[in-house]
């Protein structure tokens, strides 16, 4: 089952790689996206999957908008003929299929027998309920036990944001300088995206709230959360959103994980919580969505009005 | 017994990604396999350890063929970042095209050293 996956994994990636018009290129990263979702299904994470399947949509929406608006696919850029270029490009991908092969084998050498240290999943399996709670070792590991990589995570989503947001300020032009968006004029589209709606937003809030004892949390559904925002631009190509308060809200929201996750690690030993485990951790995967979904909230709407500051 | 399909094509579409990268004229395709090389990354990470017939670590029960959770956990941060990094590369690349009307390295350069030489 595994191999017919990875085969087409593969497929996808060497068309990704040989492809030269941009749309095309956005269509085939999405199939990729896809069946490396299915992938990560296959090896047991079904919160990576989800992660992943909502975070390739999403990527393809920004992808297209940022073609729609701010420049024309005419102006691809011209390549050499394929034959000649074929011949070229061989002669150039020979380092990388060394590298590849040296890389594999060296792999293969250093692990003794396919078998790798399992003790601390062993412990982490066994001890998440009683220590953090939840029935999700996934979320156990990104709220209890490994909490600061969250708390950096959230960090570089921040920055990130704040670059984002620095870098996209341009002189002059005004919100309405890029095109409406086409997708209202469409009927399909538009009733599809008005039925779908509804159902993203509370399919997320189920996301979040079930984070701790089933597949999905914070982080799937913020993104979900913005993905409803991203339609809701697009059936009414409204823009009513105020970019600043979004902003302030997610400094704030972090200002709030990190309140709350120091308040409970510094007051808590490993045997009680100052208060009740699944508060703790229901509390922590809506601050997450908060965040996460305001985040790409703001990429979505500095993509859509570039100038606005 | 584990294989290790999964972790060679990882490591070939990393570097599929990688050639990509530098040897694409087009800016956006670039950009593209900046996010194939993480996802291959992800691929690799999940990878490891990985058995028929695995479960996933949800649940009470954790007996038998559980996965790793912990580089699960550490990747659902991974790629929530890799759209951020898809995100600041394309916001470059629009200040890029607002500039220089192109998405094409060489011009890009070829514009950049004038202005620099002015």
């Amino acid at each position: 089952m595994i191999q017919i996956f990875l085969f087409f994994w593969l497929v996808s990636a060497f068309l990704v790689t040989k492809e030269q018009k941009s749309v095309r290129l956005i269509i085939y990263l999405g199939i990729f996206s896809l069946i490396s979702s299915l992938c990560f299904l296959l090896f047991g994470a079904p919160d990576v999957a989800m992660a992943e399947a909502v975070i390739s949509a999403f990527s393809t929406i920004v992808f297209i908008v940022c073609f729609e608006k701010y420049y024309t696919l005419v102006e691809e850029p011209n390549h050499l003929p394929i034959k000649a270029g074929f011949q070229k490009g061989l002669r150039k991908a020979l380092p990388f299929i060394a590298f590849t092969v040296l890389l594999a084998v060296l792999f293969i050498c250093f692990l003794p027998g396919g078998e790798h240290n399992t003790y601390l999943k062993d412990q982490y399996t066994a001890r998440f309920v009683q220590d953090v709670g939840g029935e999700n070792a996934v979320t156990a590991i990104y709220l209890g036990y490994r909490m600061y990589d969250t708390l950096f995570e959230a960090l570089m989503l921040l920055v990130s944001i704040v670059a984002v947001v620095h870098l996209s300020w341009h002189k002059g032009g005004s919100v309405t300088d890029g095109k409406p968006s086409d997708i209202r004029d469409s009927d399909i589209a538009g009733v599809t995206v008005r039925i779908i709606c509804p159902i993203l937003l509370l399919f997320s809030v189920y996301l979040i709230m079930n984070g701790h004892i089933s597949p999905g949390g914070g982080f799937q559904g913020g993104v979900m959360i913005a993905a409803f925002f991203v339609c809701r631009y697009m059936i009414y190509d409204i823009y009513d959103v105020r970019i600043h308060r979004v902003i302030t809200l997610e400094k704030l929201v972090y200002v709030g994980i990190l309140v709350i996750s120091m308040y409970v690690f510094l007051l808590g030993t490993s045997t009680y919580l100052p208060i009740p485990q699944s508060v703790y951790l229901t509390l922590m995967n809506w601050l997450v969505g908060i965040k996460v979904a305001s985040g790409f909230l703001i990429v979505f709407y500095r993509f859509i009005a570039f100038e606005r500051r | 017994m584990h294989s290790f399909l999964a972790e060679i094509a990882a490591i070939a579409v990393f570097f599929l990604g990688f050639y990509g990268l530098i040897t694409s004229k087009n800016i956006i395709k670039s950009i593209v396999s900046i996010g194939l090389m993480e996802i291959a990354v992800v691929v690799f990470f999940l990878s490891l350890g990985f058995v028929d017939g695995i479960r996933p670590p949800i649940g009470l029960e954790m007996a038998g063929n559980v996965a790793d959770p912990l580089p699960q956990a550490l990747m659902l941060t991974a790629i929530i970042i890799g759209l951020t990094v898809t995100a600041i590369n394309l916001t470059m690349l629009i200040s890029l095209y607002r500039e220089c009307k192109t998405t094409d390295w060489e011009i890009a350069k070829k514009l950049r050293n004038r202005i620099r030489s002015k």
